[in-house]
C-alpha cells in the first residue's frame, strides 16, 4: 500500500517535471537559440534597432570633441615645450616629466592632494554617518536639522571660501574673536598662515560644505532597511551599538561605497579652495595637483610641464579610484 | 495620541543635534548679521543683529552689476540644464535597451569621463574652441557645463531606464510609433524622477561654477553671479570691505536659496536618488 503510494507520487512528480520540460524551459532554450542565431546572422531587432545609436550622437560628439580629445592633445603637450600660446613648440622628450619630479612639485602636490582627500573622504563621511544615524532614530524636527546640515552646500565654493576667510582671518577674525570672548589668547593663532596646518584647515571648509549632501545620501540608505530584520536583530539580543556595527552597516555598505568614491573623486579635483583662500601658501603647503595644473598653465605659462603633471594625475586619479573600487565592492554585503 | 515621554537618551541626543547645528550654522548667521551693517563696521563681529542698515547691500548690488549678471546666469544654467537633460536622456536610451558589446562599451565610456577633472583639459579645451572659431560670449562656457555632465547624467538615466518595462514599448511598437515618438513620449515621461534629480545635481554645480566662465567669458557684462564675486578677492585684505563682501555673499547665494526653500522635497529626493540608483 505504502509502496504503491509512494510510487504514484513519483509518477505524479515525474509527470510534473515532464510537463515543465514541455512547457516553459524548452521555450526558454528556443527563444535564447533564435536570439543568439539573430545575432549571429547579424539581423536587427524591430522594437530596438541598431539605429537607436543614433540617439547618443549628438552626447558622444561633445564629448569626443571636448573631452576626449582635448585629453589626447594634453597626453601631447606633455612631451613638448608648447607655452600655451606660440605654436613653434618643439620636443623635448621626457624633459617635462623629469622637471616636475627633480624639483619637487610632483611629490609635494601628490603628497598633498593625498592628505587633503584622505581628511575630507574620513571626515564627512564619519560626521555624514552619524548625523544621518542620529536623525533616523526617533527625533523632532527632523526636517529642521536636516535642512541646517545641508544649507552649506548651496553657496557657491567662491562664497564659501570668502566666509572661511574671514573664519580663519588673523587678529579679527571670527575664531580669533571667540577665542578672545572666552579669554583665551588667539593673537598667534593664523590658520591659513601655518604651513603645518593650512592644508587640514582648507579640508575642513570642503567638509563643512559636503558633508551635508553624503548625510542626506546616508539618510536615504538607511531609510530603505528593512524593519523586521532590526526586530529580529532586537529580539535575538542586539544592544544598540551591536545593531549598528553588526546589522546596519552591513545593510547599508553600497551606499557607503557610493558616498565615500564620491567624495574621494571631489578630493582628488581639489581646487577650489587651494585656489580661492591660500593661492597654494603659505609656501606649497596648500599646492594640490590641479591648483598645481593650473597655476603652470596659467601663471607660469608652461603648458608643456602642466600637462606632464596633468598626465601624472589622471593615472594617479583612475589608480587610487579602481582600487577604491575593487576593494569596497569586495566588502560589500549581498542580501 | 502619541506618547512622548522625556527619556534621558532622547533629550541628549536633541542637546548634541542642536549644538551641532548651532555650529554648522553660527559661520552664515555672522555673514547675515555683518551684512546688515553699515560698510566699514566690523568692530565687534559676535553682537548678532544690532544694527539694520542696507547701506553695504547698496553697494554690493552696484558693484556686481546684480540684475545683469543674475540674468547671465539664469541664462546660461536653464540652457545647460535644458540641453543636458535631453542629450543625456537620450544617449542613456540605446545604451540601456540594446544588449551588446557596443552599448557597454559606450556606458564604460561615458561614465570614465566622471572621474576627469576638468582642470587638466582646459586649455586644450580653449585651443578648440578657437580652432572651432565659437565666439567668447556667455553662453560659451555651457559647452564645458553639458560635456562635464554628461558622465554622471547617462548614468544615471541609463539606471533609472532599466526599471521602465520594455513591453510599454514593444506595445507602442505594435501601434506603429516610431522610435522617436516611443521615446519622447513614452520612456521619458516616465523618468520624471531621474530628469528632476539631473536637474537639480546639475543645475546646482553649474548655477555655483565660476571656473569656466572666467576663463572663457571677457566681457564684463557677460559675467555670471559666482564671476562677479571673483573681483572681491582683493577686498579681503581691507577690513573696511568686509562688509560689503559678506553682503555680496548674501546676494550670490540668495537665489539657489530661495528655490530650496520652495522645492525642499525635490531636492531631498533628486540628491539622494542620484547616489542610490547609481
Amino acid at each position: 500500500m505504502r509502496k504503491a503510494y509512494s510510487s504514484l507520487e513519483s509518477l505524479r512528480g515525474l509527470c510534473g517535471l515532464r510537463i515543465c520540460l514541455a512547457g516553459s524551459r524548452p521555450f526558454k532554450r528556443e527563444v535564447n537559440s533564435v536570439k543568439s542565431r539573430a545575432k549571429r546572422l547579424g539581423l536587427n531587432s524591430l522594437t530596438f534597432p541598431r539605429r537607436m545609436y543614433l540617439f547618443a550622437a549628438p552626447a558622444l560628439a561633445l564629448f569626443l570633441v571636448f573631452w576626449v580629445f582635448p585629453l589626447i592633445q594634453m597626453f601631447f603637450y606633455s612631451f613638448t615645450n608648447f607655452n600655451g600660446i606660440n605654436f613653434n613648440y618643439d620636443f623635448v622628450g621626457l624633459k617635462n616629466f623629469v622637471n616636475i619630479f627633480k624639483d619637487g612639485t610632483l611629490g609635494n602636490s601628490i603628497r598633498n592632494t593625498l592628505v587633503y582627500t584622505i581628511v575630507m573622504v574620513g571626515a564627512s563621511n564619519l560626521l555624514g554617518l552619524a548625523i544621518a544615524l542620529a536623525l533616523n532614530s526617533n527625533i523632532r524636527l527632523k526636517t529642521l536639522f536636516r535642512t541646517c546640515c545641508y544649507i552649506p552646500a548651496l553657496f557657491s565654493a567662491i562664497v564659501v571660501g570668502f566666509i572661511w576667510s574671514y573664519v580663519y582671518m588673523p587678529r579679527s577674525g571670527l575664531l580669533v574673536s571667540l577665542i578672545t570672548l572666552v579669554g583665551g589668547d588667539a593673537s598667534k593663532l593664523n590658520i591659513l598662515g601655518n604651513h603645518k596646518v593650512a592644508l587640514y584647515g582648507i579640508a575642513l571648509v570642503e567638509v563643512w560644505k559636503g558633508f551635508g549632501s553624503t548625510m542626506i545620501i546616508y539618510l536615504a540608505g538607511l531609510q530603505t532597511l528593512d524593519e523586521n530584520l532590526l526586530e529580529a536583530a532586537r529580539i535575538d539580543g542586539c544592544n544598540e551599538w551591536q545593531l549598528m556595527r553588526l546589522v546596519k552597516l552591513p545593510l547599508i555598505s553600497a551606499t557607503i561605497t557610493i558616498n565615500v568614491i564620491l567624495s574621494a573623486i571631489g578630493g582628488l579635483k581639489a581646487f577650489d579652495y587651494a585656489f580661492i583662500m591660500t593661492s597654494g601658501g603659505p609656501g606649497k603647503a596648500t599646492n594640490t595637483l590641479m591648483f598645481n595644473v593650473y597655476r603652470i598653465a596659467f601663471n607660469e605659462q608652461l603648458m608643456g610641464k602642466a600637462s606632464a603633471l596633468s598626465v601624472i594625475s589622471f593615472f594617479c586619479i583612475i589608480i587610487v579610484t579602481v582600487l577604491m573600487l575593487y576593494v569596497m565592492n569586495k566588502r560589500e554585503v549581498e542580501l | 495620541m502619541r506618547k512622548f515621554r522625556l527619556k534621558p537618551q532622547s533629550v541628549l541626543l536633541h542637546a548634541f543635534l542642536l549644538c551641532f547645528c548651532v555650529l554648522i550654522i553660527y559661520p552664515l548667521l555672522i555673514v547675515l548679521s555683518s551684512s546688515l551693517r553699515p560698510p566699514g563696521n566690523m568692530d565687534s563681529p559676535l553682537l548678532l543683529f544690532n544694527q539694520f542698515s542696507f547701506a553695504s547691500y547698496i553697494r554690493a548690488f552696484e558693484k556686481m552689476q546684480y540684475p545683469k549678471a543674475l540674468l547671465n546666469s539664469i541664462l546660461t544654467s536653464g540652457a545647460s540644464v535644458l540641453v543636458i537633460v535631453l542629450f543625456s536622456s537620450m544617449a542613456a536610451y540605446p545604451v540601456s535597451r540594446i544588449k551588446s558589446k557596443t552599448s557597454r562599451f559606450l556606458y564604460y565610456f561615458f561614465i570614465a569621463g566622471l572621474i576627469v577633472p576638468s582642470q587638466m583639459v582646459v586649455v586644450p579645451v580653449a585651443q578648440m574652441i578657437g580652432r572651432l572659431s565659437i565666439p567668447n560670449n556667455r553662453f560659451t562656457p555651457m559647452i564645458m557645463f553639458i560635456t562635464c555632465s554628461l558622465p554622471f547624467s547617462t548614468f544615471l538615466y541609463a539606471g533609472f531606464m532599466k526599471s521602465v518595462p520594455v513591453e510599454i514599448e514593444e506595445s507602442a511598437y505594435i501601434d506603429g510609433a516610431g522610435l522617436w515618438t516611443r521615446f519622447a513620449w513614452f520612456v521619458l515621461p516616465l523618468l520624471k524622477p531621474a530628469t528632476v534629480s539631473v536637474a537639480i545635481t546639475q543645475g546646482m554645480w553649474i548655477w555655483n561654477d565660476y571656473f569656466y566662465p572666467m576663463i572663457f567669458v571677457t566681457r564684463r557684462d557677460q559675467f555670471s553671479i559666482p564671476v562677479v564675486m571673483l573681483q572681491f578677492l582683493g577686498d579681503r585684505e581691507n577690513p573696511a570691505q568686509w562688509n560689503i563682501l559678506f553682503a555680496a555673499c548674501v546676494l550670490c547665494a540668495l537665489p539657489l536659496i530661495a528655490v530650496f526653500a520652495v522645492m525642499q522635497k525635490q531636492f531631498v529626493t533628486g540628491i539622494a536618488a542620484g547616489a542610490v540608483k547609481g
